[in-house]
Order: structure tokens, then sequence, then C-alpha cells
């Protein structure tokens, strides 16, 4: 009764949200959570429950699967607006569900933060999990990685559902082995691309074997610490794999899976990652390969994840990056890139962002190819731009302005290519400045 | 050509939180100066270096887990550290490395680490493992005589106790302690401190300080330091002062 109770208010609440055009984001499900942290178990869900976990790429991927299923005309329920926590995930459920907590769907997508795993999922059911990847990320605010993956470690211990592992990060697939009794492990992988290096290129986390803290031996490195490892004394890391991505081919935004050549709206390696694991995710639901590359083909977002557009007709690409290796995915496709370009850099230390900054130091900014000029904003435009020009680019090229409404109209003074690289609480800001200016 | 030779060491394990940074912002005033600066590194593995034909030696902070396991590598160097160190050469120790240097570390399970007993002081970490000391850090340091103040970022659960001679004064932060008003260790010749930011990147005086010391030290004579454009530097400074002593007060 008392759940019942709950979900009419919260179906209330939301229908008089919708009134007032308000989205609600966490607001539903902190309510709801609040007053009953075992509400979860009174859902009736009979579809299949995925979910997507990782340091990056978590929206991406997720949504993703969400539209593949959909173009297969299945019905969805997910949290596209990337509302991760549990009460993120609860609100979205309080809003699909019954009076009596009955979800019509065929499939329920969700992306969930790293450290909620395990609470979302004590009284939530869970079919396939995906784990993409795990970088140092906001430390002041989330500790090391280690410990983040030892908690999810400690969940899978128990979980015997399909566990979806990128094969390259041995910190990822070190889990398929902490619960020897699961054979439901599915490894992904991504053949070496044309950028791949043989030395790491920028700061990473697997060092060492998680089993014997040997020295981990690489072929080569994709990016970060993602690539070809094993370990030299017990062996870890030759994986049998269960979908690879070949033939990579960024100029052409493709690559082939079992043969198939997919294309995409995405040209980096760590995009190719994700949709070789939303590839890998569908294959388990039989969904048909033809749809599979029509869909891939169509996907897209338009919310500051590599999205492109065309201000004052030059051609603006944006991403968000919160931490470093997010940072060094954008510049690698900058300097991927040959055209003569500018760069805004927008760095904010709020409460969300983590307060420490230092991160920073991480990104490489080595060797910036064809980028006349730097433009940096947010709370730490200084930071940054003291960052810039240590790594030995010329600081008279740098301009760094506090305000954002100025940093954007500096950006716009010139008519060359931009790229946009802003953190958590600076990406929508930044991306409103720009497009006020369309 | 002058040149600085700087033993930069772990890099590969002490680097979580940007402290390779230091070393950049070295090698960027040295470099603007027209002065050589090389740099080695040395990691679990390598030939062991001698620490006497060095003028700087570097080490940052890591992860707890990797951090133990480099300690028993570390100590292998004791002497030789010990050596460098009474010859006066120039020891920049960050958080993890501060901790090493001293008696021992007792972890959260009430496990002893060894240190390098060099010096008197020791560390130990609280018992609740969400307590840790994070976040923005002032303090006043007088360096040369001059006072200034130095900026970073503290994140540690250790407390260093028995603390001779502080690096600084706290004005905003914890320090070596929760609620401190004393941060880091100081000798002639040793700066050992929990301070991340990275700690040069926004004090280029300290940094000066430090390439002055090493300069004098290896060439016997008095240095004067050609100034650098330090604009964004000063511009930072200014900004960041403002805004964390304004925020604690």
């Amino acid at each position: 009764m008392k759940n019942f109770l709950i979900i009419l208010i919260m179906k209330i609440l939301n229908f008089i949200l919708k009134i007032l055009g308000k989205k609600g984001g966490n607001f539903l499900g902190k309510l709801a959570y609040d007053w009953n942290d075992e509400i979860f178990k009174y859902f009736k869900i009979s579809c299949p429950v995925i979910a997507v976990t990782a340091t990056n790429g978590k929206t991406m991927t997720n949504n993703a699967i969400g539209f593949l299923f959909k173009e297969a005309g299945k019905k969805v329920i997910s949290n596209i607006e990337g509302n991760n926590m549990e009460t993120g995930i609860l609100s979205t459920l309080l809003k699909n569900c019954s009076l009596t907590g009955k979800i019509n769907a065929d499939f329920l997508v969700f992306e969930v933060d790293e450290g909620y795993i395990p609470i979302l999922f004590k009284d939530l059911r869970l079919d396939t999990l995906v784990i993409l990847n795990f970088f140092r990320d906001q430390l002041d605010r989330n500790g090391e990685v280690e410990s983040l993956i030892l908690k999810i470690n400690e969940f899978l211990k128990t979980y015997n559902g399909n566990l979806v592992l990128n094969s390259d990060d041995p910190n990822v697939s070190r889990l398929a082995k902490a619960n020897p009794e699961n054979k439901n492990i599915y490894y992904f992988s991504v053949d070496k691309y044309k950028f791949a290096t043989k030395e790491i290129k920028e700061a990473g986390e697997g060092k060492f074997c998680p089993f014997c803290n040997s020295k981990l031996d690489y072929d080569y490195y994709q990016y970060s610490h993602i690539g070809k490892f094993k370990c030299p004394n017990c062996k870890y890391g030759n994986n049998s794999i269960f979908k690879i991505a070949k033939n990579v081919n960024l100029e052409n935004k493709s690559f082939e899976v079992d043969g198939i050549n997919y294309k995409t709206k995405f040209n980096s390696i760590y995009n190719i990652y994700n949709f070789t694991a939303v590839i890998s995710v569908v294959s388990l639901y039989d969904i048909d390969t033809n749809i599979i590359q029509k869909a891939l083909e169509k996907f897209q977002l338009n919310n500051g994840r590599m999205e492109e557009l065309i201000i004052k007709d030059c051609k603006t690409i944006i991403n968000l990056a919160k931490n470093p290796t997010g940072s060094n995915v954008s510049l690698r496709i900058l300097n991927e890139d040959n055209d003569e370009k500018e760069l805004l850099f927008v760095l904010n230390d709020n409460l969300a962002d983590g307060k420490d900054v230092s991160w920073i130091w991480d990104i490489n900014f080595d060797e910036l190819k064809n980028v006349s000029r730097i433009v940096t904003s947010g709370s730490r435009a200084y930071d940054i731009a003291i960052r810039i020009k240590t790594s030995g680019y010329d600081d008279n090229k740098i301009f760094p302005h506090l305000n954002l409404d100025e940093a954007v109209k500096d950006l716009y003074s010139t008519n060359s290519k931009k790229y946009v690289i802003a953190n958590y609480t600076a990406l929508q800001p930044t991306r409103k400045e720009i497009l006020s200016l369309k | 050509m002058q040149e600085l030779k700087i033993l930069y060491l772990y890099p590969d394990i002490l680097e979580l939180y940007g402290d390779f940074g230091n070393i950049q912002v070295l090698k960027y005033r040295l470099e603007k100066r027209g002065i050589n600066a090389i740099i080695d590194s040395y990691s679990i593995g390598d030939e062991s270096p001698d620490f006497c034909s060095y003028d700087l030696i570097f080490a940052g902070g890591g992860a707890d887990q990797e951090q133990s396991i480099l300690a028993k590598d570390l100590i292998k160097y004791k002497e030789n550290i010990q050596e460098a160190i009474n010859n006066g050469i120039f020891f920049l120790l960050i958080c993890g490395a501060y901790q090493l240097f001293g008696k021992y570390y007792k972890d959260v399970n009430g496990d002893i680490i060894p240190g390098l007993e060099i010096f008197d002081y020791y560390t130990e970490a609280i018992n609740d493992r969400k307590k840790r000391c994070i976040g923005n850090i002032v303090i006043d340091v007088t360096l040369d005589n001059i006072k200034t103040k130095v900026i970073g970022f503290e994140n540690h659960g250790g407390q260093t106790f028995n603390i001779t001679n502080p690096f600084g004064q706290v004005i905003v932060g914890n320090g070596n302690k929760f609620g401190d008003t004393e941060e880091g260790f100081f000798l002639e010749n040793v700066i050992a401190t929990y301070l991340h930011g990275p700690l040069l990147s926004k004090n280029p005086d300290l940094t000066d300080f430090i390439i002055k010391y090493c300069l004098e030290k290896k060439y016997n004579q008095n240095i004067n330091l050609e100034p650098l454009d330090d604009t964004f530097e000063n511009l930072c400074r200014k900004q960041l002062i403002d805004k964390f002593c304004s925020s604690n007060k």
C-alpha cells in the first residue's frame, strides 16, 4: 500500500512538473527513495535489464544501445538524459510504471554511475552489465580508481548474468574472474589502429597485474592504458574475444565486426570501443545485423558529446571532457584532423567537477597540430592557460578569459575551424553561449 | 651552457595527481633561461641510479597499493639517498614521497609500511577510510628571508607527526594533520609537502628558489636568475588567493 501511495504521489508530482515544463532529473527518485529505500523491490519487470557503466562513454553507449533496440521496433525505457545514480534511475522507473509498479517495455537500458552499481542492483534484477573502462576521474570526489573497481568486483562475486567487458582494459577484464562460476562472459576488443603507440602517450591506470602485481607488458596502446596487454608472469590478458572491431578507418568513420562493415557519425578510436560494446550487447538479444548497420549509421547525440555545429560559418566541434582521458581523446581527434583550427578549453572547479584541477597536467598538449590560437575560460581559465604554456605552446597565442561570454566572442573573432573542450559543469553554459551566436 | 641534472623517481607509479607537472615546470623555467634540463627517470627494474650525481631529486604521490610496492624498492637505496642529502643535493618530495622519507606509514588496517627513516617524522592513517584532508590549501612560506604564499591542493588520509621544521604555516586548508597550523617539512635542501596542483605550477617564486639553490651549489657562485614573463601565473595566483582565502572566512 505504501509503495502504491508513493508511486501515485510521484505520478501526480510528475504531472505538475510536466505542466511547469520541467524535466525533474533526480527529483522524483530522491523523494521516493528517501521515503522507502526498498522501493526497487516493488517494480514488476519482466523484460531484460541492461546496464552500462564506465568512467567515460556511458551516455554514448547507453543511448546507442537504446537507439538500436528502438530501430529494431522494440519498446525501450532508458535514462537517456544521463541521470545515472540510483535516484535518477528510480525517477525513470516511476515515470514509466503503472500504479502497481508494472513496467511495460521490451528492454530497460540504463547508464549507471560506477559507484552505484552495487546499490542499484541490490534490489533490481540485472541481466546484462557492460563495463567499458576505468580511468582516474575527480580523485578528490571519487577516491582512487582501485577502490571503485573493488566495490564492483565485490558485487560481481554473486552475479551470474551477462558480463560484457572491454578486453583491452586490464582493470575491466579482470572483473571476469570475480565469479568463477559465471560462464556468461563476453569480451569485446578493437584491432590495433593507425595511431596506436608502442609507449603510453597519456596517463593511465593499468600498470601492474591485478592478480600477481607484475608489471604488465603491452604490445601497443590504443589510447591511455587501453591496448593489447599481457602479464609476463601469470599470463593474465589472454581472453577469448566475443566481438572484435577490425579495419578501423577514422577518415570514413567505419569499422568491421564479423566481416560486416559499420559506418558511424563518430571518428575516434574511443567511440569504436563504445560501438563494439553496443554491437556485442544487441547481438546477445538477436538483433539483425542489417538493422544494427542502418541504426548505427544514423545514431547521433546532440548534447555536447562530439557535437558538430556550424556557428558564424565556422565548423565547430564540442566535446565534454571531465577527466584526463576524455580530454586526451578530444585532443587526439583534433590532432588527427589536418585542418587549421582554434581551441577553446573551458575549465571549472565546481563541486560536481571536482575542486582539484591538477588532472589537467595529465592531458597531453605536446605537439598540437595546426592549432593557431587557444582561448581558455571557466573558473580556472588561468590554470589551464599555464598548463598549455608549459607544454611549449607559444604563450602569445593563448588568451585566458574568466568570463565565458568574452571567451566565446574572442573565439569567434576569427573564421577558422573551432574545437571546444569543456568539463562537466562548463559544458552546457559553453554550448549555450556558442549556440547564442548561431 | 649551464645545466641541471634532475632525477625523477618512479614516474610511472608516483603520478596520481599530475605531479609530473612539477618536472615540466622546472624544465620550462630552466630552458626559457637557456639552461639545459637533463631529466633522468628511475623506476622498479631500472639500473640503480647514483643519487649523488644529480642536482635535484623529485618524487610525487601515488595510489596506496602501488606505493607499498615501491617502498620495498626504494629502501635498497637508503644509504645512497642519505649520502646525497648530506652532500646538499636538493630533494623535492610530494605527498606519498614525503611520507616514504619518514620513519613509517601506518595504514588504515594498522599495518606498518617502513619508511626510509631519513627523517624523524612518521605518518598514520586515520581509522575512518572516508576521512581525508582534501581541498585547496594556501600556506605562508619564507624563502631566502622573503615571505610568500604557496598555493596547492591537498588530498591525504595520512596524518604526519613529529615535524621539527615545517615548510609553511597554514592560512587555508589542513596541513600535516586535520586542522593543523603547519604544513610539510623543510630543510636547507629538502622540501617535503602534501601540496599537489602541481605545486610548482602556481608558485614560480618557489620554483626559482629551488633552481637558484641547485645552480649555486653546482657552480659554486651567486646566481641571479633572469626574470620570466609570469603574467598568467600572477593572474592565477591573485585570482586563487582571493577565491580560497575569502571562501574560508
